[in-house]
């Protein structure tokens, strides 16, 4: 088997600190041993290996798609990889973070998986941000890259990204993943400027997602719980992406400039979302993976859209326009309850130690799979959502508070309790609104801080997820 | 067993629920009667399952037949759903 490795070429073990990463014409020895499966993929070769070892990715996360992506990033040779992320090792973080140990808890990420790539593979040069990515950093940061991986997990990011990515024409690989459910889509690739509209052009994130979720639905992975082989997979599929774009140069203005609007041999003008569903009750089946055509770039796009110079420019993001936290409704505050309905977890305690709750009610609003890894004793699961759909129905049709609670008498109180104390106070809100303290014969009030507050004031040893 | 899904009945159109919607409604897929204008899904969906308008359908994307569609406003040409359809509804997932 034949390869170059004549004197003229720049290698020798200055490529494995990355000096000549960006400008390489040749494979070194090390490059060919390392990447030779790859390169032998029809439509591989060696030119596609050196636009990997030639090109620049930004990582935008550490986490459970930041570790996979970046473990197959790594792998494939990408000559410089930076990653951004400031949390810490955690050990909840461990059955889906591949990129971390035990040995590594309590390390920043990015130095953990850092550590893990360099000995998966010493060859890229790799870049760490151990701080989060924000609107004041994210555009010098992005700047210095070809490509972007979003890996984050909260949509204020993921606009802000995109803003970014859209006005300094950088092609953005995006995925998501909580509970079941996994998505991925390739965007603003190849990257047009802001503004174009003389035909169709790829989408940014925004003309696929005008209006992020209520506040009050944004769930966590440490709230709705994930399975690792879900973000894990949609991982593998973002650093898929982002090898096949930057080995096939497909961020690279298309050569066939005579197309005609509505061709898109490529996928790219109206990408596709992969949507993958997992279900923990059956193999898979026809819905588990689907494929949804996007539209191109809207012409009223916020960010990319005819008037977006306007509306989107560096300068504004930097000095917070747009507001990304509000726009995502984090900042509005619920509507808290008065004080004489709520009681603390310590004062709920005292009081049944004391005997003075004899008969009381003790509702709680938590899913049943945290419910059942531990709930304060002779406590009733109703959960959030069932309660809800339930007060709407009566509400709606008639019918007895009953069917949310049963409750033995007219007068017994009622203490709620969810996890952080937040659906409590909703929770209350709704009883009162159906009648059930009887226009205040009854108490019914919530426990500050749910079940974390319990956890915190009265049992340390209680098992809060 | 075909591995492809199974068409609604006839008269029927097909309506996958994907994340949070799944969660909202407790289904993966039902069958609704067809034709159904798109502007009045919302309507027909807000009967079923109180508050998934504001809960899911407002900040999520729909398809038809596999392809994005925008929801139409007033005055806007209106979208049919036809017998046969399959309509999909996607909140956008935020975590990973």
């Amino acid at each position: 088997m034949q390869h170059n490795s004549n004197n003229e070429h720049h290698s020798n073990s200055a490529a494995t600190n990355g000096e000549q990463n960006g400008s390489s014409l040749q494979l070194t020895d090390e490059e060919f041993d390392r990447y030779s499966r790859q390169m032998i993929v029809p439509g591989m070769g060696k030119d596609a290996q050196l636009r990997l070892i030639n090109s620049k990715v930004l990582i935008i996360g550490a986490g459970g798609l930041g570790c996979p992506a970046a473990q197959y990033i790594a792998g494939a040779g990408i000559g410089t990889i930076g990653i951004i992320d400031g949390d810490v090792v955690e050990p909840s973080n461990l059955h889906r973070q591949v990129g971390h140990a035990t040995s590594r808890i309590g390390m920043k990420k990015v130095d953990s998986l850092i550590t893990h790539l360099r000995d998966l593979n010493p060859l890229p040069t790799y870049v760490p941000y151990t701080y989060p990515i924000s609107r004041e950093n994210a555009a010098d940061i992005i700047t210095l890259y070809d490509l972007v991986l979003d890996c984050t997990d909260n949509p204020a990011t993921r606009y802000l990204i995109s803003d970014v990515c859209v006005l300094l024409c950088k092609p953005l690989v995006s995925a998501a993943s909580v509970q079941k459910s996994g998505q991925l889509i390739v965007l603003n690739c190849p990257p047009t400027p802001q503004g174009k509209m003389d035909r169709k052009y790829p989408p940014c994130y925004r003309c696929c997602f005008r209006k992020p979720p209520p506040a009050n639905t944004q769930l966590s992975c440490g709230e709705a719980g994930i399975m690792g082989p879900v973000v894990g997979l949609m991982g593998v599929a973002q650093a898929g992406e982002a090898i096949k774009i930057l080995a096939s140069a497909l961020h690279l203005p298309q050569s066939s400039s005579d197309t005609t609007t509505e061709d898109d041999p490529h996928n790219l003008i109206q990408p596709t979302l992969l949507i993958y569903s997992y279900d923990l009750n059956a193999a898979p089946g026809p819905y588990t993976f689907r494929a949804l055509k996007m539209a191109s770039r809207k012409k009223n796009c916020f960010a990319c859209g005819e008037n977006s110079p306007q509306t989107l420019t560096l300068e504004g993001i930097k000095s917070g326009n747009p507001n990304y936290i509000q726009f995502c409704g984090l900042q509005t505050p619920k509507a808290t309850l008065p004080a004489q309905d709520r009681i603390t977890a310590s004062a709920y305690h005292a009081a049944r130690e004391s005997g003075q709750l004899q008969n009381h009610i003790l509702l709680d609003t938590r899913e049943k799979e945290h419910f059942s890894f531990g709930s304060i004793d002779g406590a009733v699961n109703v959960p959030f959502g069932k309660l809800l759909m339930k007060a709407a129905t009566i509400k709606r049709d008639g019918g007895d508070a009953q069917e949310i609670l049963p409750l033995k008498s007219a007068e017994d109180p009622i203490f709620v309790v969810c996890r952080r104390g937040l659906d409590s106070q909703e929770a209350v809100e709704k009883l009162k609104e159906l009648g059930v303290d009887h226009g205040g014969k009854r108490k019914i009030v919530d426990i500050i801080g749910g079940m974390r507050a319990w956890k915190d004031e009265v049992d340390p040893s209680f098992p809060f997820i | 067993m075909s591995a492809t899904p199974k068409p609604a009945a006839p008269g029927n159109f097909t309506i996958l629920y994907f994340a949070t919607a799944t969660s909202f409604t407790g289904k993966n897929v039902e069958s609704l009667p067809a034709p159904l204008s798109l502007r009045k899904l919302g309507d027909v969906l807000e009967e079923r399952y109180k508050g998934i308008r504001e809960g899911v359908l407002g900040h999520s994307l729909v398809t038809i037949n596999l392809a994005y569609v925008d929801v139409p406003e007033e005055g806007e040409d209106d979208v049919i759903i036809q017998e046969g359809d399959e309509v999909a509804i996607i909140p956008p997932v935020s975590s990973g």
